[in-house]
């Protein structure tokens, strides 16, 4: 487990507090302003607002390195990952599309 | 229509730029979003918020909910699933402004920018502009671009022949634009300031002011303009004066010439996470800002004379009491050191504290003076001053190395302390060391 691996574990594990009726999954963003990807822990009760809290940046700018830390984190959380401005943009191994539509507030 | 000979007053080309929704488009980019689009408020949570205190609002939310920032609390946040809530970043948001400044700084010298707050800017454009685009307006274009092309984040701007017209520009038009520019010229000060019918939308015209010009006849700018001057010198002063030139769009201040304080004060307030009723705890957080001024006195190499405490009761206790609080002020000999300054700050409070509940502290030194050496004390022994300067010093640099919470005095662990919560804090939210 590599250091951002185990930062986005560790924070998650303080924010994530199982309630009824919940949804919960994390948020990748690929941040092209800065030139790094962020990561958000996103929760929301049913028919309540979304909660976002921010759990770690990744500074190294690297498709091939972001998959890795992907599947290493899927090895330790179920939570479903969503992707935002990676549009048009593949895994570099696995070379499947990382995310299929530009999300509605991009 | 009366109108005055501008010819004498300066001609400039000021441009005063203001980051849409600073806060909380910062945080649509960061997550992706646009920020125009999606309904996001920054909410910070800390434990004196009283449950959540909305620091900004994206414009969306802005016109969804009708949400204040600053003003609005958790309890006025509706419950929309569309809703997007997010904690505060302060050192983000400060990061953010230093690059927005950094591109400002490709348009114009130095002298010529002057960051007016973590959001707002004035730039003197005079000299610049023509290499940059045909017209003002295309140039503040060309930076409304770069910014939005660079780091993703909305600007409006406010043009005008000097600041305060610039300023003017953009808090009454450039916000209400499509294009996001305000223009507010020599030329157009009776279309544009004196049509102004809401005194409190004007910058410098709060509540309390609009008040006392009521009481003189004045309800709009147009009467403002046409006020007698001399009445307005006589019933409010150097700020009357002021007031009737802001109604004529005049300011003569420069840029390039920056004028700072005339006397430097330091100090830190806080807002109470409950009533604090038993004076051990109020003397405990008493004692930890006073820790925390000497502090940065000593990170500014500064020496105070005159120290202040103040209190502001609870909102009971200042319904009961009739004052919102007191301030109590003592002068002291110069000096940087933890110890004269807390037990000064808790006499004062012994003193004058006659056992309302508090829900504010705050603490300011004046009278500052750089320190050039150690003043000693005849009356204690050499040695045991300057260890005692030492220890101090030596506090501070194992907190500026490790931070603040690795090396706390054990009256911090008291019931009531406060400081290792806020140590985190910047401007009271997340966010970054409080300590530098």
């Amino acid at each position: 487990m590599n250091k951002d691996v185990r930062i986005i574990n560790d924070r998650l594990a303080a924010q994530f507090k199982p309630v009824s009726q919940s949804r919960y999954w994390l948020q990748i963003v690929d941040n092209h302003y800065g030139g790094y990807y962020n990561i958000f822990f996103n929760h929301q009760r049913k028919w309540q607002r979304l909660r976002s809290i921010p759990l770690h940046t990744i500074k190294t700018y690297d498709l091939a390195y972001l998959e890795t830390v992907v599947h290493d984190l899927q090895q330790l959380t179920q939570l479903t990952i969503v992707y935002d401005g990676f549009t048009d943009q593949y895994w570099p191994q696995s070379q499947r599309l990382i995310q299929r539509k530009k999300h509605g507030y991009e | 229509m009366q109108t005055l000979d501008y010819r004498k007053e300066p001609h400039g080309v000021y441009f005063l730029i203001d980051n849409k929704s600073f806060y909380a488009s910062c945080e649509c980019v960061e997550r992706g979003y646009n920020p125009l689009k999606v309904p996001l408020v920054v909410m910070s949570e800390t434990d004196n918020t009283n449950g959540g205190l909305v620091l900004a609002t994206s414009p969306e939310a802005k016109q969804l909910y009708h949400l204040q920032a600053n003003v609005s609390r958790q309890r006025d946040l509706p419950n929309d699933p569309q809703l997007v809530v997010v904690p505060p970043r302060m050192n983000l948001y400060i990061k953010r402004n230093l690059q927005i400044n950094a591109i400002f700084n490709r348009f114009v010298a130095d002298c010529d920018l002057l960051p007016y707050s973590i959001d707002e800017s004035i730039l003197d454009l005079t000299h610049s502009w023509q290499l940059f685009g045909d017209s003002p307006r295309a140039v503040a274009k060309r930076i409304q671009h770069t910014i939005r092309h660079e780091l993703g984040l909305y600007t409006t701007v406010g043009i005008g022949d000097n600041p305060v017209q610039a300023k003017l520009a953009l808090d009454l038009y450039a916000k209400h634009t499509p294009d996001l520019i305000g223009e507010i010229h020599y030329h157009t000060v009776p279309q544009t300031i004196w049509s102004v019918q809401d005194l409190t939308s004007v910058w410098s015209i709060g509540h309390r002011t609009a008040k006392r010009l009521n009481r003189l006849g004045i309800h709009n700018m147009n009467d403002l303009a046409h006020a007698n001057p001399y009445l307005l010198k006589q019933q409010l002063g150097l700020m009357g004066m002021q007031l009737f030139a802001v109604a004529w769009g005049i300011d003569r201040s420069q840029v390039s010439e920056q004028t700072g304080p005339k006397e430097a004060s330091l100090g830190n307030s806080q807002v109470l996470p409950h009533d604090y009723t038993q004076p051990k705890e109020i003397e405990t957080v008493i004692k930890e800002i006073g820790e925390q001024v000497a502090s940065r006195l000593r990170h500014h190499h500064q020496l105070t004379s005159a120290v202040s405490l103040s209190v502001g009761f609870a909102y009971a206790a200042s319904t009961t009491d009739g004052r919102a609080g007191w301030t109590q002020a003592v002068r002291i000999d110069p000096t940087d050191s933890d110890p004269v300054l807390t037990q000064t700050l808790l006499q004062l409070f012994r003193q004058y504290w006659d056992g309302q509940a508090i829900r504010n502290l705050a603490v300011y030194t004046s009278k500052l003076s750089p320190k050039q050496g150690q003043q000693l004390n005849l009356f204690t022994g050499v040695e045991q001053q300057v260890k005692a300067d030492r220890i101090a010093l030596v506090v501070d640099r194992v907190r500026a190395r490790f931070g603040f919470t690795k090396l706390v005095y054990t009256s911090s662990l008291l019931p009531g302390g406060t400081a290792i919560r806020r140590a985190s804090l910047v401007g009271g939210h997340n966010g970054g060391n409080a300590y530098e």
